[in-house]
């Protein structure tokens, strides 16, 4: 039966490779959303681990991906301090984060703000390619922790005094290369204009940094709240207990989770975006199927004479079928061939476009991509194959 | 000793039915064919000749029959799966308009009888196209193919599996006389050689001359 189907196909070679391309251009928009969303998922993921700490403390809502302000009061961190058992202190450090929106590369980053004596926890074993982390910040830092507070009045002039030393940038050395920024150069943020002065190795947690109370001091009058806490513990403490006793001191209001589980909360985080990303590939598939199914469909009303021809040497019902499943089979596979060839081109096309996006293509959906590409073809035969399968011999003998 | 029939029809109706209008075809035909006989059916159009041949090929089922039996197996109460098996392995078609399959070679036309009925395809398609002298033409599409030639072809695939009966629908029917000739042959030819039952329907007297017999159809029913 694949002989026969294959001869058709070959026969018909426009029509084929035009029903290939369809699944294939459905395939392809599968792969990639669903590339898009998990290979950025993974790149966010390792980054945030790169941190030297073992927990992080979050706002208890579902939605990781897109916290906005800063709900944590100084209480919380203050709280998280001094939290103790009978071994000691629970955390080793705390290390405060203020998320902010910068527009940088082409795209939205996400902007941390971190407290300058902390970099060092970011950092890690990662260089300074260019620059310092930081120049006058610490000073600025410093100042406030001494007690100084910003303008009580909207003076630009005594806000621009107050934040000379504060208005410095961090970034990593991908935004650099594909922003073509270098030190010295200045970005706008939240109407400030801040001025970069190093450049640091990729892998770190956050694309772009700020000081922390840089930020504080413009979005939130100074006040020390914070978006998140990561949390370092001390030497041999037991993790997953810490953040059960971490949890219970809290209470309800926050969740405490383990660092290394960051990928699987982005992932939950993720769930609603990607249900719509892959219901809307879905149904780009679907119509591609469809496609199959019309092209099956009409071979069956064209080629009514052939199945004539067949019925006539002794082709079962199930036979009928079978030539149509093929058919689609060898359709779908060819498709599901395309689709991944076109997805890699596509990778490659985002890659160049937007270099900061990270498109994975792993084994796992290159597996789904055939599941559902075959699957699809054989469900889009059934129909036209049952049809042809119920043809009466003599009528489609006769047919012109 | 009773005769070895190979068709034994008795009584056979037959009627289409259009938008409400039935329209009787075969009217209580009879008709009994011996295992290696050579029947012609000739008749005017619209006779029924060719629902009689598509009965007998088991393409289509009678309206009602008293007994309609094809190599031995009444087929009356047979069902779709079985016809179709009956077909495969009993019965080659000629066509008029010789119906081969043009996504694929004639070599492979030839063949498909016999990986249809799962047969291993050996040296018998080759000594066949050698036999209808198509064996330069082995490899080539039908419609590169001569009308003569492509009918050559239809009647090997149809001998290919060495069928009990060969049912041809105006083999000659679009074939100049020649060609005509050259087919009707062939198939006197197979019939004498192998003992191959044929039951030919046609409109030429001309190739009544090879028949056994030659059978007259009228309004539904034969005549002799």
């Amino acid at each position: 039966m694949f002989a026969l189907a294959w001869a058709s196909l070959t026969h018909h070679k426009l029509r084929s490779l035009l029903s290939a391309l369809a699944v294939g251009i459905g395939i392809m928009l599968l792969l990639i959303s669903r590339g898009l969303a998990n290979g950025s998922i993974a790149e966010v993921a390792q980054r945030m681990r790169s941190v030297d700490a073992e927990l992080v403390v979050l706002p208890a809502q579902d939605n990781i991906i897109f916290t906005n302000g800063a709900p944590f009061r100084a209480g919380h961190e203050r709280y998280l301090r001094q939290l103790a058992d009978g071994s000691g202190p629970l955390a080793a450090d705390v290390i405060p984060v203020f998320f902010g929106q910068v527009l940088m590369g082409g795209q939205q980053q996400r902007l941390f703000g971190v407290d300058p004596a902390q970099m060092s926890a970011f950092l890690g074993p990662r260089r300074v390619l260019a620059g310092r982390v930081f120049e006058h910040a610490a000073d600025f830092a410093a100042r406030i922790r001494a007690g100084e507070r910003p303008p009580d009045e909207p003076d630009d002039a005594a806000w621009d005094t107050f934040l000379a030393d504060g208005l410095e940038l961090v970034i990593d050395e991908r935004l650099a290369r594909v922003g073509n920024y270098r030190i010295g150069d200045q970005v706008q943020i939240m109407g400030r204009r801040f001025r970069i002065v190093g450049i640091v190795e990729a892998g770190v947690a956050g694309r772009v940094f700020a000081p922390l109370q840089t930020l504080r001091a413009i979005a939130v009058a100074g006040e020390p709240q914070a978006s998140m806490y990561f949390v370092k513990l001390p030497p041999g403490r037991n993790t997953l207990a810490a953040a059960e006793a971490i949890q219970a001191g809290l209470g309800g209001d926050v969740r405490v989770e383990l660092k290394d589980d960051y990928g699987r909360l982005l992932h939950e985080s993720f769930a609603s975006v990607n249900l719509y990303m892959n219901a809307s590939s879905g149904l780009a598939l679907v119509a591609c199927f469809l496609f199959i199914l019309l092209t099956m469909y009409t071979n069956v009303i064209q080629r009514t004479r052939e199945i004539g021809i067949l019925k006539s040497l002794g082709v079962s019902r199930l036979g009928l079928l079978r030539l149509s499943i093929a058919e689609a089979l060898l359709i779908s596979l060819g498709g599901v061939a395309i689709g991944v060839v076109l997805a890699e081109v596509a990778r490659l096309l985002l890659a160049a476009a937007r270099p900061l996006l990270t498109v994975e293509l792993g084994t796992g959906g290159l597996l789904l991509a055939g599941v559902i590409g075959v699957g699809g073809g054989v469900l889009s035969a059934l129909y036209p194959g049952y049809r042809a399968a119920r043809l009466d011999p003599a009528w489609a003998l006769s047919n012109e | 000793m009773t005769p070895d029939w190979i068709i034994d029809v008795r009584d056979l109706h037959h009627a289409y039915t259009h938008a409400g209008v039935v329209e009787p075809v075969l009217r209580g035909l009879d008709l009994r064919v011996r295992r290696g006989e050579f029947v012609v059916i000739m008749g005017p159009s619209g006779c029924g000749k060719t629902t009689l041949l598509n009965i007998l090929g088991l393409m289509l089922a009678p309206t009602r029959a008293a007994s309609l039996r094809i190599a031995g197996q009444e087929i009356l109460s047979l069902p779709e799966a079985g016809r179709t098996r009956l077909r495969r392995q009993t019965i080659g078609f000629v066509f008029q308009r010789f119906n081969l399959l043009p996504t694929i070679s004639v070599r492979h036309n030839i063949a498909l009888p016999l990986r249809l009925r799962g047969c291993t395809v050996d040296g018998q398609v080759d000594a066949l196209l050698e036999r209808v002298g198509l064996a330069d033409c082995a490899d080539k599409k039908p419609a590169q193919l001569s009308m003569g030639q492509q009918q050559r072809a239809a009647i090997a695939r149809a001998v290919i599996g060495s069928p009990d009966l060969l049912l041809a629908d105006e083999p000659t029917g679009n074939l100049d006389s020649a060609n005509a000739a050259v087919v009707l042959n062939l198939l006197s030819t197979l019939h004498r050689e192998r003992g191959l039952t044929i039951v030919m329907i046609t409109h030429n007297a001309h190739l009544a001359v090879a028949a056994d017999r030659v059978l007259h159809m009228s309004d539904g029913c034969l005549l002799d």
